[in-house]
């Protein structure tokens, strides 16, 4: 890289979040706002300090962090494994396509009531949550991912003497590996705000828990504090899985 | 269920099987791909038999259903009517570990090397990884292509791909090889090096052959017969038997069977310069 190329990486990203930080702090100023209604970014930074120093804090990051990646694990296990049915296998896309299509559109936080129904406000509701998801995210695109394999590969897999389940393994799966990975991280993104959004309605710990208890003190500096915290989180995720999926996938 | 293995055909008596056990044979077979928008009728009314260690050269007119007819034979799909049988029993859909086929497009997996590319077909057939390693580098050794086993097919022209497509074929050292057009991609220098391997190693494992062709010269240099199609729907329009002296360039067979083979494809010539 240039020395151009590391300043732009550096100070445009800089420049972004200094634009939203004065669109922050100017509209405080010009509306002549409480603190209540928008502390100042100052504020909420160092609010943000004293949260990092705070057990409760990490604990609440921990919580929802495991919720995340349970259903996360079990979402995308089960949607590349019935993507991979769905894909390969027309009985399959019959009998599941209809019903997988019309499920996909309930949203996850349709089912929120009745998950704190079934399992208050246990982990295992978030996880529940989370996995459906994540799961018609990756039961879609695996499925799309597999259909457009080219179909030369599959004859040649026939030919090399494979049978139908290394075919779907070895070649279908394999292929689709790289679009598999890229539709993991949209549902990746899609499961962190389902736990944030289970945690705020039904939930007894969580980064969601911590904003809604603040928000009830009206500690607007610890919620906003708590809302920058999610981003990163998500943020940070995301870039890990593409930075792991690259790895593995380009050897 | 009677039969003995899930390719064996109930329907074949014991002559007929006999009859035919030798090699493979294209009984009757017509062929048409069906679509939304309409029925392509390609191969009408086929029948020819490749004895066993034979090697038996298609040429016809480009798009007539040679592809069609090597696809038909290694059971990558079902005929519309008719039958293909290897060794007497009927084709069905599904792998013959018999097998070994060099496709027109190469088709090599993308994130496999070169050498794990010719390497599969045999882990995949029981061979430990080593001893399957070792095979493929002998083999793209054979096609010219050593130093490239670790290479991504990405980093080959077409003509190098063809040929790893060539290896990956022959290292299965199948008892039925099926092979279209794998020298159309390479010089003409690096074709005359292909043939005369090839040849060397038919000599080797005898292998059952059908060897789909452009090039007539080529098809009476490689083959024991030529096979030539009608253009699409194709039928058989002739069948010509090489002798080993038609392969001399130089001799009167050679121009015989090269004018007997262009006049069936239409072509209007007279290499025997009389
Ligand atoms: N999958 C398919 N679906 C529909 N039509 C097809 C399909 N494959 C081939 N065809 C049609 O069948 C005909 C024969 O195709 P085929 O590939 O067997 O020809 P070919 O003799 O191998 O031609 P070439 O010498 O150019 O390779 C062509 O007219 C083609 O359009
Ligand atoms: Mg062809």
């Amino acid at each position: 890289m240039s020395r151009m190329q590391v300043l732009d990486r550096l100070v445009l990203p800089v420049i972004g979040a200094a634009i939203v930080l004065g669109i922050w702090q100017g509209t405080i100023a010009y509306y002549g706002l409480a603190r209540i209604v928008l502390p100042t970014p100052l504020e909420v930074a160092n609010t943000l300090w004293k949260l990092l120093g705070n057990s409760g804090f990490w604990h609440d990051i921990q919580i929802s962090l495991k919720e995340f990646f349970l259903g996360c694990l079990i979402g995308c296990l089960l949607g590349i494994a019935v993507g991979v049915l769905v894909g390969v296998r027309q009985d399959a896309r019959m009998v599941l396509g209809p019903v997988i299509e019309a499920m996909r559109f309930i949203v996850p936080f349709a089912w929120i009531p009745l998950t704190v129904l079934w399992f208050g406000t246990s982990l295992t509701g978030k996880v529940v949550l989370v996995a459906y998801a994540v799961v018609f995210i990756m039961i879609v695109t695996t499925a799309r991912a597999i259909a457009t394999v080219e179909p030369t590969l599959m004859r040649i897999g026939v030919m090399l003497g494979m049978r139908p389940w290394e075919i779907a393994l070895k070649i279908h799966l394999r292929a689709a590996a790289p679009a598999i990975a890229s539709g993991a991280k949209a549902a990746a993104a899609v499961g962190w705000i389902a736990v944030v959004a289970a945690e705020y309605i039904g939930a007894s710990a969580g980064l969601g828990v911590m904003i809604t208890n603040a928000s009830m003190s009206l500690d607007t500096s610890t919620v906003i504090a708590g809302m920058i915290v999610i981003g990163i989180i998500g943020a940070v995720v995301s870039w890990l899985i593409g930075v792991i999926a690259g790895a593995w996938l380009n050897h | 269920m009677s039969s003995i293995s899930p390719k064996t055909d109930e329907t074949t008596s014991p002559q007929e099987a006999r009859a035919h056990s030798s090699g493979l044979a294209f009984e009757e077979i017509s062929h048409a791909y069906v679509a939304a928008n309409g029925t392509t009728p390609v191969l009408r009314n086929v029948s020819f038999a490749v004895e066993s260690g034979q090697v038996a050269c298609v040429v016809g007119p480009s798009g007539c259903g040679k592809s069609t007819l090597l696809s038909l034979a290694a059971g990558l799909m079902e005929p519309t009517s008719g039958l293909t049988r290897w060794k007497g029993r009927s084709v069905k859909p599904g792998t013959n570990p018999d097998l070994g086929m060099a496709f027109q497009q190469p088709g090599l997996f993308p994130w496999l090397t070169i050498r794990k590319n010719v390497a599969i077909g045999l882990t995949t057939r029981g061979m430990a990884r080593h001893e399957a390693a070792k095979q493929a580098d002998e083999m793209l050794e054979t096609v010219g292509l050593s130093g490239f086993g670790d290479a991504y097919p990405r980093q080959l022209s077409g003509g190098m791909a063809q040929r790893v497509g060539i290896a990956r074929a022959l290292a299965l050292r199948p008892k039925l090889l099926l092979m279209d057009e794998p020298f159309a991609s390479v010089d003409a220098f690096t074709r005359l090096k292909l043939q005369a391997e090839f040849k060397s190693l038919l000599k080797l494992d005898k292998p059952t052959v059908l060897f789909v062709t452009h090039d007539v010269s080529e098809a009476i240099l490689l083959g024991d017969m030529i096979v030539v199609m009608s253009p699409r729907p194709a039928s058989v329009q002739k069948i010509i038997p090489i002798a080993r002296e038609d392969r001399d360039r130089a001799g009167p067979g050679y121009a015989r069977k090269m004018t007997e083979a262009l006049q069936c494809l239409g072509v209007e010539t007279n290499l025997s310069g009389n």
